[in-house]
């Protein structure tokens, strides 16, 4: 986008202003440090790719044989999940576990295609000791950071992945939300003013002016009280508190990347953030036979609020509010935390195209039978 | 009045979190000396460019972006986007608070630059202005100082100040809408960019511009910083500068092939070519599909946004080295880019275009421009952003030429020169000769061991055979008879077209010497005229340094290889003045002969 001067001026504020120097070589270039730093990080690629839902972020390496941690994000919802390494290799890489409380992914790059040990000999990758780093001391507010970053998709292949520069603004805890979804994540973070919140900089790295790894650059979300935008990273020391039933867990990021790399990790079945009937929508799907059978449309209730979108049959729910859609289950599971009155927007695939419509859900019609979905038949 | 209820409400949360942080911390030590040193250092390399930083404005003062100087005559860098809606006479205010008129001189459309002229208060008063870096030598992690009008924000035209990281280099950031406003090869920052700083300077720490700031990434954020600035590097603008200068309206340039990275997994990028147009030069050249790029203009070529990276800083016919492999060979070729634009810049609209049918009250500030002495320096004309500067920049360069070289316009009798010829078999005795034929037109010859050409240039109905006698040279006859036209008559020789044509490099070979290792090394920046005789289109190479006519280029079919002459063994002749006694010729990829002249003969009538 170009920047006129006759353009409409919109400013959004940032949280916190606290941008004052602290004592430091402020002539000292970074140079170096980011050469170092970039080849810790390889550019992802993943799924999305439509309106809004961008198919590209960050990772972090952290181990020489490829491991990588990112944010436990949509785009690792795909089989084909590759990542560019700092020298231009394009490499798979596999989702070995996810903590959707830590909100991190790790991952791995897969060597698969060669199984002769040459391969595996070059895979001696520069990595962030992920143990060590959890080891030092949190940053405190005040002190500089360098945010590292594919945001925007600005590089490929062998092009270094951006960097920005900032201070620590706060180290305090997030209420966060994406959609309408509350963030899984309740520790604290670091919050920045560098502007990190954009398209692909999730899974980045926060490091200080010395290149070392403070956080992993969190995913766009908006503050639950502004509603404006948030520039946090989430420490690398960070812990989550999971409920297990009776059972109450504490998994930190470093205890996470050990088990996971052991293929221990056991994640937890997530609470359910919301529950209930949700709002009425007034959409039959096609007979939900598979674990994820594409959300296709049957039918429409008549004078229900899908009829009154204009809904029908054979249209392929693909996006709820933004968020992509794969399954008539996954779309249930959204519809819970919705309710009476709240309108959702859905992207659905009619033929060749793409198109938006506006659902205003409306209370669940009393009469008998089931309102929604029909039950699974096997042929 | 908002603005300033969001500058209040800005300063109090900057309070509330000094106030904070000194809560929970103690009290911080006096700043170190290096702090101070560099603080100090900081603010005195500001003081020193901002004279030179540009608020520009449409006539009349409203501010519309930013731009900077950069020659004391008051020649000035901004953004084609910035003065595409101020028409070719603006005002642009400077530090010291005045409005001073300006005029376009010259556009880059796609690279979205324009080097616009402001116009001293006084005659011949030198502007201030800042020197221009080597933006290859800008590194990730080096600091940055962008400097212009954001908001138009200040009415004195005190330029503003951020200051940030260079967050990229070598970035690639596709066009803006019908090829236009691609930025190749740009520096990425995270210095604050926001509107009105469009066209406004980036220096490094030393006071030096790197860049021109144009553009950001936004999405969700409107048009404001989001912390992804982008400007374009000055070393592209470089390139483009000549043309700049010399008033055109420039484009840049493609190779005509299609080139894709292979998408292997566990490898590394190599670029190869999938399909290339055949009336390119690089398939005259013999660059065919699967060969694989390596290097183009002396830069390794790894991923398809460092193609368009290194392809998308040179104009449009500039010809570069390429380096490609195939069938582990690699050979390396010279290659004349084709233009990028659909549309042939001739077509191009005028910068306002009328609105017929559309009325609307006149505007008190356009008429006031009308008036503005700025208007004495512009001139339409149909692919030119400004014709006045390119006429300036012919009539200096014909005029350096002129007392370097002589003056041969008074010799118009038969030339005639004698020496010795090298063809690619044999060598022999040479002889050259110009006369005037009976019905008043130009017959010119060439005797090689008394085997004669010749050739009557203006003759019609000519097989193109004959005009690109003798064979295999491309038109050896045809170029002698232009390059006499030249020096005889001048720009009044040329009834079909003579202009400026900016600058390009050109690649006169060594005499009696091993071909060079790259041809990079030959390299000589050149002045070009651009001519047009009948059917004869033609490009003359004027070294840039003392104007020596190096050599010329005559196309006698477009879109084929042209003939070319390089001239060297500059010595001075009976008649006064100087010509060359070494003449190379060539042809496609190769050298057709050598002319080696021991003695001119030209009679005056």
């Amino acid at each position: 986008m170009m920047i006129t001067w006759r353009s409409t001026v919109r400013l959004s504020l940032p949280i916190v202003m606290a941008s004052f120097c602290l004592p430091c070589h402020a002539a000292d270039p970074f140079g170096d440090v980011c050469e170092r730093v970039n080849q810790k990080l390889v550019k992802l690629f993943g799924a999305g790719g439509f309106r809004g839902v961008t198919n590209y972020g960050t990772g972090i390496l952290i181990s020489p044989q490829g491991h990588l941690l990112t944010t436990a994000s949509h785009l690792l919802d795909t089989s084909e999940l590759i990542a560019h390494l700092a020298d231009g290799r394009r490499m798979r890489a596999t989702v070995l576990v996810v903590e959707p409380e830590l909100d991190i992914a790790l991952c791995q790059l897969k060597h698969s295609d060669s199984n002769n040990s040459a391969m595996r000999q070059i895979l001696d990758l520069d990595y962030f000791d992920i143990a060590a780093a959890s080891k030092r001391p949190p940053a405190e507010a005040g002190d500089w950071v360098l945010a590292f970053s594919n945001l925007f998709e600005i590089a490929m292949r062998d092009e270094p992945v951006s960097v920005q520069r900032g201070v620590i603004a706060a180290y305090t805890k997030l209420h966060g939300r994406r959609g309408i979804f509350d963030f899984p994540y309740t520790g604290p973070v670091y919050v920045v003013d560098a502007i990190t919140n954009n398209p692909g900089a999730g899974g980045g790295a926060l490091t200080d002016r010395n290149g070392e790894l403070l956080g992993i650059i969190g995913r766009e979300i908006r503050n639950t009280l502004t509603d404006t935008w948030m520039n946090y990273a989430i420490p690398v020391h960070a812990q989550a508190t999971i409920h297990d039933g009776e059972k109450t867990v504490t998994i930190s990021i470093p205890e996470f990347v050990r088990l996971g790399m052991l293929g221990q990790y056991k994640p937890v079945t997530r609470r359910q953030i919301a529950s209930g009937p949700g709002g009425y929508h007034g959409i039959e799907f096609v007979p939900n036979v598979l674990e994820r059978t594409p959300p296709y449309v049957e039918t429409v209730q008549p004078d229900s609020p899908a009829a009154k979108a204009g809904l029908r049959a054979d249209d392929l729910v693909s996006f709820i509010d933004g968020e992509p859609i794969y399954s008539i289950n996954a779309f249930h599971d959204y519809m819970k935390s919705t309710r009476p009155g709240m309108t959702v927007r859905l992207e659905i695939r009619r033929g060749d195209r793409l198109e938006t419509v506006e659902l205003k859900l409306e209370s669940h019609p009393k009469r008998s039978g089931t309102p929604t979905g029909k039950s699974p038949t096997r042929r | 009045m908002s603005r300033r209820l969001v500058v209040t409400f800005l300063s109090c949360l900057g309070i509330l979190a000094i106030l904070n942080v000194s809560r929970s911390r103690p009290l911080l030590a006096a700043p170190a000396a290096p702090v101070l040193a560099a603080e100090a250092q900081r603010i005195a390399t500001i003081a020193k460019v901002r004279p030179a930083v540009v608020a520009v404005c449409f006539y009349g003062g409203k501010a519309c972006g930013s731009g900077v100087i950069i020659d004391p005559e008051g020649y000035a860098l901004t953004n084609f986007h910035v003065v595409q809606p101020t028409g070719p006479v603006m005002q642009c205010g400077l530090d010291d608070g005045q409005l001073y008129d300006a005029v376009l001189v010259g556009r880059d459309k796609v690279g979205d630059v324009a080097l616009i002229k402001l116009l001293p208060k006084t005659p011949g008063k030198p502007f201030p202005y800042v020197p221009m870096a080597d933006s290859d030598s800008v590194q990730v992690g080096d600091w940055s100082l962008a400097m212009g009008n954001p908001f138009g924000l200040a009415t004195d035209f005190t330029p503003t100040v951020t200051f940030g990281l260079i967050s990229g280099v070598h970035r690639y950031q596709p066009p803006e809408g019908k090829g236009t406003l691609e930025y190749t090869d740009c520096i990425q920052i995270d210095t604050s960019i926001n509107p009105g700083n469009s066209g406004g300077p980036l220096f490094n720490m030393n006071g030096e511009l790197i860049g021109i700031n144009g553009r950001g990434s936004f999405e969700k954020r409107g048009r404001v910083n989001s912390g992804v600035g982008y400007a374009i590097s000055i070393n592209q603008i470089k390139n483009f500068l000549g043309h700049l200068y010399a008033g055109l309206d420039t484009d840049h340039a493609t190779l005509g092939a299609l080139v894709e990275s292979s998408n292997d997994d566990n490898t590394l990028s190599e670029m190869r070519i999938t399909q290339i147009l055949e009336e390119s030069d690089a398939s005259r050249r013999g660059l065919q599909p699967g060969d694989q790029l390596l290097q183009f203009a002396g830069r390794p070529l790894t991923s398809t946004n460092q193609y368009k990276n290194i392809l998308g800083i040179y104009p449009k016919e500039w010809r570069l080295p390429l380096t490609y492999r195939r069938n582990n060979q690699r050979r390396e070729i010279l290659v004349r880019l084709m233009g990028n634009l659909d549309t042939p810049t001739k077509s191009s609209p005028p910068p306002n275009p009328p609105r017929p049918g559309n009325p609307r009250p006149v505007d008190p500030n356009q008429s006031a421009a009308a008036k503005s002495p700025a208007r004495q320096y512009y001139e339409e004309k149909a692919g030119f952003a400004n014709y006045y500067f390119n006429k300036r920049q012919q009539e200096t360069l014909l005029k350096d030429f002129i007392k370097n070289f002589g003056d041969f316009s008074s010799v118009k009798g038969a030339w005639e020169a004698s020496g010795s010829i090298e063809l690619a078999d044999r060598t022999g005795k040479l002889a050259l000769r110009w006369q005037q034929t009976n019905d008043d037109l130009t017959e010119v010859s060439i005797s090689r061991n008394e085997i004669v050409d010749s050739l009557t240039p203006l003759l019609p109905d000519q097989p193109v055979g004959t005009l690109q006698l003798p064979q295999q040279s491309g038109g050896l006859l045809a170029s002698l008879y232009l390059y006499r036209r030249l020096l005889l008559e001048g720009p009044a020789g040329f009834e079909g077209e003579f202009s400026h044509a900016g600058i390009e490099p050109f690649y006169p070979p060594r005499p009696n010497q091993p071909p060079p290792e790259s041809l990079i090394e030959l390299r000589v920046d050149c002045q070009v005229i651009r001519t047009k005789h009948g059917a004869f289109q033609s490009k003359w190479y004027f070294s840039n340094t003392d104007k020596q006519l190096l050599g010329c280029e005559t196309w006698i079919v477009k879109d084929e290889d042209p003939c070319e002459l390089y001239f060297s063994d500059y010595r001075p002749v009976s008649i006064g003045g100087k010509l060359p006694h070494r003449i190379e010729v060539r042809h496609g990829d190769k050298r057709y002969a050598v002319l080696t002249v021991s003695d001119y003969r030209l009679a005056k009538k």
